[in-house]
């Protein structure tokens, strides 16, 4: 594909994205909602105009998997799909693909999106408005289904650190919006995450809601 | 956050973890007890036994009983606004339950409550 080889660093239209990917804009704009292809956007006054980073869609390509940890194959043409080989970055490419299943959840506004991610007996706990939340990670899914979705958040991945079989993760989320977040708003969100039979799972999310 | 803030929210939250400490050393639950919000929960592996729950953690500190060359380390102490990170790495423990010799890191977030800081949250992991 002739797009491939285009030399500027950024993709900067959903044409170009889905040619990147080689897929319709139809299916690239599903899997900015439902399945965390990074695309970010500029505002404008009018109407926001997209663009994507080339190393963050390679990025994306490589981890894509279903949110039920099934690997992309090469049976659905992903021609960067390949699979780590170092034992560090296969943990470190397991825990994003269990963040970006949170990610695409948030985005989507749906709680059931977001529950493989999560151990079953997962809680939560922050202040939001001066309102203490805490107990069950069920609080997390009602809300992101209330709230529903949240097109533009923008997540950072302000850190992440492995030690052996936990894992702690900073993710920084900009422009929520949606029923209960309102608009534009900031979250910091600290994730724990435990590997359980292989897989990992966020046992606990923190949150500072950065009030307006 | 001005300067003299930042050292009094970290001193403040390097206390709380020490009752953890505290509790540990001395294998009474009931001095770290109130570093814990009443939510809070424990996660990590023992062996191949998933550990669960801070009864599970205050049960085993008891059982465990003193452990008194615990040598613990602050390896980091991160805070945003009403929330924090510290990593904690502790070695030398022994007792009832742990052997001896043993090294644990643990991993804590603690909110910032109207009451203090408070952990919500301990992962450990058990090195073998």
């Amino acid at each position: 594909m002739p797009e491939r080889n285009i030399p500027q660093k950024t993709l900067e239209s959903w044409k170009q994205i889905a040619a990147y990917l080689d897929r319709s804009e139809r299916t690239v704009r599903r899997w900015e909602a439902s399945e965390g292809l990074p695309v970010h956007r500029r505002e404008h006054e009018k109407q926001d105009t997209v663009f994507a980073f080339r190393h963050e869609i390679e990025a994306w390509s490589r981890l894509r998997t279903r949110c039920s940890g099934t690997p992309a194959t090469e049976a659905e043409g992903h021609p960067h799909a390949n699979p780590s080989s170092n034992t560090y970055l296969l943990e470190h490419d397991a825990i994003t693909r269990t963040m970006h299943c949170y990610i695409a959840g948030a985005r989507a506004g749906d709680g059931d999106l977001m529950r493989p991610a999560f151990h079953p007996a997962a809680t939560m706990s922050g202040y939001c408005q001066g309102v203490e939340y805490s107990g069950s990670i069920e609080h997390v899914f009602k809300w992101v289904t209330e709230n529903g979705p949240a097109p533009n958040i923008n997540p950072r991945f302000a850190r992440i650190e492995i030690i052996e079989s936990i894992a702690v993760v900073h993710l920084e989320v900009q422009r929520w919006s949606g029923k209960l977040a309102g608009t534009n708003a900031r979250a910091s969100d600290v994730f724990t995450l435990l590997k359980c039979n292989g897989d990992w799972k966020i046992t606990h999310k923190l949150f500072h809601w950065h009030d307006q | 956050m001005t300067k003299t803030e930042y050292l009094a929210e970290y001193d403040a939250i390097v206390n709380t973890v020490q009752l953890y400490i505290d509790g540990s050393r001395q294998g009474k639950s009931a001095l770290m007890r109130p570093a814990f919000h009443p939510d809070a929960s424990f996660f990590g592996y023992a062996g191949d036994q998933l550990a669960l729950g801070t009864k599970f953690l205050f049960d085993w500190i008891d059982k465990n009983g003193p452990a008194p060359k615990i040598e613990p380390r602050v390896v980091s102490v991160d805070i945003l606004d009403s929330i924090a990170v510290v990593r904690l790495e502790v070695a030398g423990w022994s007792g009832n339950l742990a052997g001896s010799g043993v090294r644990m890191s643990d991993l804590f977030t603690l909110l910032k409550m109207p009451g203090g800081w408070k952990i919500v949250q301990k992962a450990f992991h058990w090195h073998a």
